[in-house]
């Protein structure tokens, strides 16, 4: 039976509800259902005490959270959209990501931040973001992005029993992506990538909504007789490198492809890491995919011609191969 | 005009790092081929390396003192020699500056940058160092004329000129790759591994016997077990009663560094004759596998290998190897080992012979087996018990 | 303490004894700063003792405490171990937090100080949190957070009031209005005087009690902790009091009058306190004895900090995680 992205997400959020006494979910709209209806009938089925709305105070709410982790509690905030988790930022940074390093390993944080990015057509410059690079740049955070419904309901899953403060990031044109679940399937680990597709020619890294433009790429690049190994890297924080290295180590060729601002994103740091531990295999310069240096514009029109998408990649992985 | 480059060449049978003493020549100055160019100082003696070419000494990339391993670039040669391939020295910018910016001049663009360095990727560079290729005589296609691992790979596979001569009459014959690995192997097999061979009869009979009912209730389809099968088994087995010859030897044996490495499990290899060489897929963990499983896996096997299209991890791991020449083969014969493992067992032809059993005469199916060992790893003593605990199991009738 | 409506003169004489606790320990601390062993920025609550021994006199070992940066008061009072605590504010490996945190950060969860922060205003929610967890949970515990009027200029401040009402939460707020915000008086941070007033538009109960009367800080917690305690919802109590040593040592004052700051010396806690008690019947020299007791206590802890080994640089990525690497310790 398939089910969509959101209601595989509702499935897992209400498992976990059942499971966990101390899992408590909070969030603006969440007890009817959320902006994008992931947590609807959770209030009427696990009571208003379990799933709570909140008014519109991003930076109080992820504070409140943090604090009932430190309690004991197991929290799952929702923030609305990735572009407001900087008013969450002050609390993340300085307060949720640090408290177990700076108390000396006596308090712990377990809360998970549910939030989307990405763009889906017309939401504009403040609601189309992928700003995934800044959170993976703190010490003590844990981030993850997960690319199909069955990847989403794992990780969000052993996100909310890892015992770390994860930033959980789901992506706007994913939501309605179907898929199956497999049954007891074994829950992923945080932090291990996994190989979408195998191949040969050249090793595409690619994470949340990226993933599947990396597999139509591939589908595509086929035809032409080109064998990309698609990696989903699923953790962006910490990073898998023994499963990059052991493709780099096959194909010798990288891309890196993601709908986040090339510059100073993530596929910076991966290529970076690329070129300091894994230099004797690459036969070719570590390629980017990713948003050219502007604000996501309103018009569809420019929209989509900003945004990097399957040609970008096939047209990366041609430059290398050929 | 010819630039050809001037490289450590291997002293000696084992060297690993040098050290340049001095330079004979000085920077300007014309060489002969032959001539003592400069002293180079190895683990074992300081030598007199000779120039393999003539011409001016034009740069020195070497200094004195400083270290250097085989097959480092030491010095540039400037000659006239036509045979070889032209690298001329093109400044950074020349290109640009005095040849059309045509999409193809990008191609032809020599990989080599004024300094003497190759434009080549990491992985092509070790590729070409594994194969004792010279970066400086491959076209590179990359960009900037960059030398990536296709070309290196397509270097390989080219039949190479021999450095600065033409081809001879007919009569030599260029080396594939894969009889150069085994020179290089049997080469070493022969320098560094001190082995010696011991020798034994195995009565095939009962063998046979078992063979021959297992044949009749064979399922249709099913691959016939060999006697090369019953063998494996035999060999796994024995390896596990007697696990010391199941080891490889690691280091220099003049170094408190030498090991004996346990095998993770017995790995055996089957010699494979394939058109212009041989092959050996490895079977892993072999006493685990039955007769039929080993008949299923050893035919698939020996397909590949017939293709050319064995795996990496198959071609991988054993510690020893079994060659079996076969009915046509020789009544008795040595083979040597393959290193790094460290034994191998040679099986001569079957022959009807005539033995005394019981003080009465018999004929029976023999054949000779040979086993070679590595002496680091095995004595006689134990060489000898492994013979005559595989014979026990050939001869026996506890297959699986 | 036996009946928190009642409190006899030994309760105030083990208050007595804590406020000399603190002022022992912080002056040590400026005695050590000043000689160069503290790293960083110490701030001191001098003068402010008052408030966080009438406060933890009615919080139990389960009542979960946040703190400013200006926290060693509230830590102590709160029941926290004086030798760890001036270890981590030395950044010792014995320290409270393993010299992970220092000064502006003491932690101990065993005693139930969950924390304090260097962002002014920053664990405010983090309070009304563990509040949330304690109503969660069914407990009866509560959350007490200290903060300076400075913090109320920031958007949480405001945020967490609408929250702990909304929620009811039992979450006591207690302001110590000590007229100043980092180098700047209130009259420059805002119109509103008194920051009990911000409470009023969100339907909290509040009051503003003078802060250096520690019978009078002790009556007005003992209320609003008890209506907590009755789940009644959260209370803002505000506590106008002074700093009396400057900012953060080594701060030279240069902002505030030297009449000023005499008069202010006249209404030190301790010493109102000690002529209370006198008024009350007890000897003078009894409470000297206290308050020598209290010294040689921290003096003691001081020097057994001191002498405590220096962390160990091969362990500074420990703890950064539950685990040193999340996907091989981690099995769901």
């Amino acid at each position: 039976m398939t089910q969509t992205f959101i209601e595989i997400l509702r499935r897992a959020l209400d498992e976990e509800l059942a499971r966990d006494p101390r899992v408590h979910l909070l969030g603006e709209d969440v007890a009817v259902g959320g902006a994008f209806g992931v947590t609807k009938g959770l209030a009427e089925k696990h009571g208003m005490q379990r799933v709570r709305n909140t008014p519109i105070s991003e930076a109080a709410i992820t504070g409140m959270a943090t604090g009932a982790a430190l309690c004991g509690l197991r929290p799952v905030l929702e923030i609305m959209f990735i572009d407001f988790a900087t008013l969450s930022l002050d609390c993340l940074v300085n307060q949720s990501a640090k408290y177990r390093y700076m108390s000396g390993g006596q308090l712990a944080v377990p809360m998970v931040v549910r939030t989307q990015a990405g763009a889906a057509g017309g939401a504009a410059a403040q609601h189309s973001q992928s700003l995934e690079a800044w959170f993976t740049h703190v010490p003590g955070l844990v981030v993850v992005a997960p690319s199909s419904p069955a990847q989403a309901y794992g990780l969000l899953k052993s996100a909310i029993r890892l015992g770390d403060p994860v930033l959980f990031i789901e992506h706007k044109r994913l939501y309605a992506m179907k898929e199956a679940l497999e049954d007891h399937a074994e829950l992923p680990f945080i932090g291990t990538a996994r190989v979408a597709r195998s191949g040969t020619d050249v090793t595409v890294i690619a994470y949340s909504a990226m993933v599947r433009n990396a597999l139509e790429a591939a589908a595509e690049l086929a035809g032409a007789g080109i064998s990309i190994e698609v990696i989903d890297l699923r953790t962006l924080a910490p990073l898998d490198m023994a499963t990059i290295a052991a493709s780099v180590a096959k194909t010798h060729r990288v891309v890196i492809a993601h709908e986040a601002v090339q510059s100073s994103g993530l596929g910076a740091e991966i290529s970076a890491r690329i070129g300091s531990e894994l230099f004797d295999e690459l036969d070719a310069p570590v390629t980017r995919v990713g948003c050219p240096f502007a604000p996501i514009p309103f018009a569809p029109d420019l929209e989509q011609a900003l945004l990097p998408g399957t040609r970008n990649i096939v047209r990366a992985v041609r430059e290398l191969a050929g | 005009m010819a630039r050809v480059a001037l490289e450590i060449p291997k002293v000696g049978l084992v060297m690993e790092n040098a050290r340049l003493v001095r330079w004979l020549k000085k920077v300007g100055e014309l060489v002969k081929q032959g001539e003592p160019l400069l002293e180079l100082e190895t683990e074992k003696s300081v030598v007199e390396i000779e120039s393999t070419e003539s011409g001016r000494l034009v740069e020195i990339l070497l200094q004195a003192d400083e270290e250097a391993r085989i097959g480092d670039r030491i010095a540039w040669l400037e000659n006239d020699a036509a045979e070889t391939p032209p690298v001329p020295a093109v400044p950074a910018g020349a290109a640009t500056a005095h040849a059309p910016a045509t999409p193809t001049a990008e191609l032809s663009t020599p990989a080599t940058a004024a300094s003497g360095r190759i434009r080549s990727s990491p992985a092509a560079r070790r590729l070409a160092m594994q194969n004792a290729l010279d970066l400086g005589h491959i076209t590179g296609t990359g960009p900037r004329g960059r030398v990536q691992l296709s070309d290196v790979r397509r270097s390989i596979e080219a039949r190479p000129a021999p450095k600065g001569a033409a081809y001879a009459a007919s009569g030599v014959q260029p080396l594939s790759s894969m009889r150069r690995a085994l020179a290089r192997s049997m080469t070493l097999s022969n320098a560094t591994v001190p082995q010696f061979f011991v020798e034994r009869a195995v009565d095939w009979s009962a063998l046979r016997a078992r063979r021959a009912s297992v044949l009749v209730e064979l399922p249709s389809g099913a691959p016939r077990p060999s006697v090369n099968d019953y063998l494996l088994q035999a060999i796994a087995r024995t390896l596990l009663v007697l696990p010391a010859l199941n080891a490889t030897f690691s280091g220099d044996s003049d170094s408190t560094d030498a090991v004996l490495v346990a095998a993770s499990g017995t790995h055996i290899g089957l010699v494979v004759a394939v058109e212009n060489g041989l092959l050996v897929p490895v079977f892993h963990d072999a006493e685990k596998m039955g007769i039929a499983e080993l008949a299923r896996r050893r035919s698939e096997a020996v397909a590949r290998a017939l293709q050319g299209r064995l795996k990496r991890e198959e071609s991988e791991g054993a510690t020893f190897s079994l060659s079996n020449l076969g009915a046509g083969g020789p009544d008795r014969f040595t083979a040597l080992i393959n290193p790094p493992q460290s034994a191998i067992l040679a099986v001569g032809r079957e022959r009807d012979c005539v033995v005394a059993i019981g003080g009465s005469i018999h004929v029976r199916p023999i054949s000779q087996l040979t086993l070679t060992v590595d002496h680091r790893v095995a004595d006689g003593r134990l060489a000898a018990d492994f013979l005559a605990s595989l014979v026990e199991v050939l001869e026996g009738d506890s297959w699986y | 303490m036996e009946n928190p409506a009642a409190p006899t003169l030994n309760d105030f004489k083990q208050m007595y004894r804590a406020l000399w606790r603190i002022r022992t320990f912080e002056s040590q601390v400026q005695r050590f700063a000043a000689a160069g062993e503290v790293p960083g920025f110490p701030h001191l609550s001098t003068g402010q003792e008052a408030v966080a021994v009438g406060v933890c006199a009615h919080l139990t070992r389960e009542d979960t405490l946040f703190t400013s940066h200006r926290g060693h008061g509230h830590t102590l009072a709160k029941g926290a171990d004086v030798q760890a605590a001036f270890a981590e504010i030395l950044g010792r490996d014995g320290g409270l937090c393993r010299g992970r945190g220092g000064s502006m950060h003491l932690v101990d969860a065993a005693h139930g100080v969950l924390g304090a922060t260097g962002v002014v205003a920053g664990n405010l929610p983090l309070a009304a949190g563990a509040a949330w967890a304690a109503q969660a949970k069914g407990e009866t515990t509560i959350s007490v957070v200290f903060f300076g009027d400075g913090a109320t200029g920031a958007g949480v401040f405001h945020e967490t009031l609408n929250l702990a009402m909304l929620w009811n939460l039992p979450l006591l707020l207690v302001c110590e209005n000590n007229g100043y915000a980092e180098f700047t008086s209130r009259e420059e941070h805002s119109k509103v005087k008194h920051v009990s007033a911000f409470a009023a538009p969100y339907g909290m109960p509040a009051n503003t009690i003078d802060g250096n009367d520690l019978p009078v800080v002790y009556a007005a917690a003992g209320e609003a902790i008890a209506r907590l305690r009755r789940g009644d919802g959260p209370y803002l109590l505000e506590c106008m009091t002074y700093r009396m040593a400057g900012h953060f040592v080594g701060d030279a004052q240069h902002y505030r009058s030297k009449e000023e700051r005499a008069a202010m010396i006249e209404k030190c806690p301790i010493e109102r306190l000690k002529h209370q008690l006198i008024g009350r019947g007890v000897a003078e020299n009894e409470l000297e004895a206290i308050g020598e007791q209290a010294r040689q206590e921290v003096l003691q802890a001081v020097e057994r900090a001191r002498a405590g080994p220096r962390p160990d640089p091969a362990t500074v990525l420990e703890f950064v995680y539950s685990a040193p690497s999340i996907a091989a310790q981690f099995r769901p």
